[in-house]
């Protein structure tokens, strides 16, 4: 993939950062790798990096989800909502995954049967969902939400590893076997390198999107609810701005923004490797915009560099076949 | 007080009461050189209230001769939920003694603020409070939130001269400390005769953005040909109108004041265009926080109402029920200071 690639692959260079940035932690705070430090780790960032998961799917389908900010923000306002109007939680629940399902095929429908760039129509959604959520609180806060469905946020299920958890586990092995061992997960693969040739070879790429942005909703509004549990109250900015975040860990894993390219593996890895390194500077008190600073110079670093070599590197082969 | 820190708590209880009269009999004093590690947490950096806060706190670090850290770390404005989620949950792992919070989170902070207080950690709130006190084991008030309606009247009051149009620019709409005192405000001119010839004639909102309240200032002018007063009660739309009247050459029509900074404030205010002002002071808000948390991080204090201390330079308070949160606690600092050309430039600085 990479001028990386003869020595030890992408991946082989995530897990190398991964394992640095370990040992370093490990090395500068004493608590780093207690089990409820790597739990909270992963709590702090659990919707984010859920939503890593099938983001990574889109990328790879050559196509972008800037909504699912906002369908975190939708699925949690909803839920406040029904709540203070008194339906039953797990009926409300219920409900926002559906708002999930639908505001994903209302994105699948315009990019996939119009036509129209998912750039365009998510920058859209990513407002217009956004503008449902604040709507539906307006600026109040909503709390009080039943004993269970906080503990399930934020107590541990299994000993002290908590829902939210095991929940991005089994997703991850789920998705893992969808993309890289089914039909479903190379027809991803193939439509995100070169679409015509998938509609010329039979695949209804037009549907296949839709499904892959009725998972993105689906997902987002699930994540949105986990949110919603482990804060035990909701607002209008729930997860305002955490696209990019997503975005970035999915750009961090490998998958190339033009599609066709990339792996859960080297978005789980890139989850860890953010994880792990805002946690370490977390422990040693940097935190804010000098925080902010170090995470963009690694990305800056491990995404764009490598990357200019990976484009450099592909096109021209390419240009010189046709 | 600095050099009864060495003697013993007993010894200081007794300091405590002889020297300060007016003080409630039983108000401690607090031992200093007792090792914790505190965090000071405000709604995010780079705001200038939250480091002249981070000032004080530290002069009370210093003062207490707390051999442990006093850290001030804080979330960017983007992420500033998340952030401070982020900073409580990291607090509670480091074994931090206290986090002190200014909360821009609502209750969504309450989870990770229980976490942390289950982790032996002592949670004080400043600034922003808890709104459902969740996690929270002191809320420090700046000042009683009723009585700012009175002070703005009587700002009003004087530079009306009794009688007049005013009219009020406030931050957001839905911003719960502003309507809250605007609300009071009202309400001390409705029930007092003496505010009967001074009209408000208008409420509109800057967003607490600069551009947008000038503008709104400027529009204020124009709608109300009358107008002697607007009425900001925000730092950033007191400061855009000061700033609009001056460009227009109106400070000798319309005056401008409210809730200002001092260094923000002083041209305005040494040139007529905001003759008066008010606010609260954030390096005592830090330093009264600071003595708080260190009491209840040392466990000389336990948290319960009635209980009453010494806060080194500032005197004693007591930790009373929040009169607008029923159930919970908090320690009122107040009072305001009211700015004028007497005295901003020595608070400017």
């Amino acid at each position: 993939m990479t001028i990386l690639k003869p020595l030890l692959g992408w991946e082989g260079f995530l897990l190398a950062v991964l394992i640095a940035i370990i040992a370093a932690n490990a090395a500068l705070s004493p608590q780093f790798l207690t089990l409820s430090n790597q739990i909270n780790l992963f709590q702090l960032s659990i919707e984010k990096i859920i939503v890593a998961l099938v983001m990574t799917f889109v990328i790879i389908n050559a196509e972008i989800d800037l909504s699912v900010a906002s369908m975190m923000g939708l699925s949690a306002c909803a839920f406040g909502w029904f709540f203070q109007q008194g339906v039953d939680p797990v009926a409300a629940i219920g409900l926002c995954l559906l708002i999930g399902v639908a505001g994903g095929a209302f994105n699948g429908w315009f990019i996939a049967r119009v036509g129209l760039p998912s750039l365009v129509v998510t920058l859209a959604t990513l407002i217009g969902f956004r503008g449902l959520a604040r709507v539906l609180v307006e600026d109040r806060g909503v709390s009080g939400f039943p004993q269970w469905f906080g503990d399930l946020g934020q107590k541990g299920l299994i000993g002290p590893v908590p829902f939210a958890l095991i929940a991005f586990a089994v997703l991850f092995v789920a998705l893992f076997v969808l993309l890289q061992r089914t039909g479903f997960g190379r027809k991803t693969y193939v439509i995100g390198t070169n679409r015509d040739v998938a509609d010329y070879a039979g695949i209804d790429t037009g549907r296949h999107k839709m499904i892959i942005f009725m998972m993105s909703g689906l997902v987002s509004a699930f994540a949105g609810l986990l949110f919603a549990a482990r804060v035990g109250a909701v607002r209008g900015d729930v997860a305002q701005g955490f696209e990019l975040d997503v975005i970035t860990m999915v750009l961090l894993g490998g998958v190339s923004i033009f599609g066709g390219a990339g792996s859960l593996m080297g978005t789980l890895l890139a989850i860890l490797i953010v994880l792990n390194l805002r946690n370490g500077m977390a422990l040693v008190n940097i935190t804010g915009h000098i925080q902010t600073g170090v995470v963009g110079l690694l990305l800056i670093g491990s995404v764009l560099v490598p990357r200019i070599n990976l484009s450099a590197l592909r096109r021209r082969p390419q240009k010189e076949a046709t | 007080m600095t050099h009864f820190k060495t003697l013993g708590l007993t010894a200081a209880l007794m300091l405590g009461t002889s020297g300060y009269a007016l003080a409630e009999s039983h108000a401690m004093t607090l031992e200093g050189g007792q090792a914790t590690n505190m965090v000071l947490l405000p709604k995010f950096l780079g705001i200038l209230v939250f480091d002249q806060a981070n000032e004080g706190a530290q002069e009370a670090h210093a003062e207490l001769a707390n051999p442990g850290a006093l850290l001030f770390v804080g979330p960017t404005p983007e992420n500033s939920v998340a952030g401070q989620i982020e900073i409580m949950t990291t607090a509670a792992t480091q074994g931090q003694g206290a986090v002190m919070l200014s909360n821009n989170a609502g209750d969504q902070i309450a989870p990770a603020a229980e976490a942390a207080q289950a982790a032996g950690v002592r949670v004080v709130t400043w600034d922003s409070p808890i709104p459902s006190g969740a996690g929270e084991d002191v809320f420090v008030a700046q000042v009683d939130f009723g009585s700012i309606g009175v002070v703005m009247a009587d700002m009003a009051h004087s530079i009306l001269g009794g009688a007049g149009e005013m009219a009020v620019l406030s931050a957001t709409p839905d911003a719960a400390n502003q309507n809250a005192w605007i609300a009071a405000m009202q309400e001390t001119l409705a029930s007092d005769p003496k505010y009967a010839d001074i009209s408000l004639v208008d409420i509109v909102y800057g967003d607490d953005q600069a551009e947008v309240s000038y503008n709104r200032a400027l529009a204020l002018v124009d709608s109300h040909p009358a107008l002697g007063l607007i009425m900001a009660p925000t730092t950033v739309g007191i400061q855009a109108a000061a700033k609009a009247m001056q460009d227009e050459g109106m400070c000798d029509q319309v005056k401008t004041s409210g809730l200002g900074l001092p260094s923000e404030m002083v041209s305005y205010t040494m040139n007529g265009c905001a003759p008066e002002f008010a606010l609260w002071d954030f390096r005592d808000l830090g330093y009264l926080t600071y003595y708080t948390a260190y009491g209840l991080a040392t466990g000389q204090l336990t948290g319960e109402i009635g209980e009453t201390f010494v806060a080194g330079r500032m005197g004693a308070f007591t930790i009373e029920e929040d009169p607008g949160r029923p159930g919970q606690k908090r320690i009122l600092m107040g009072p305001f200071t009211v700015y004028t050309s007497a005295n901003v430039e020595a608070a400017a600085q």
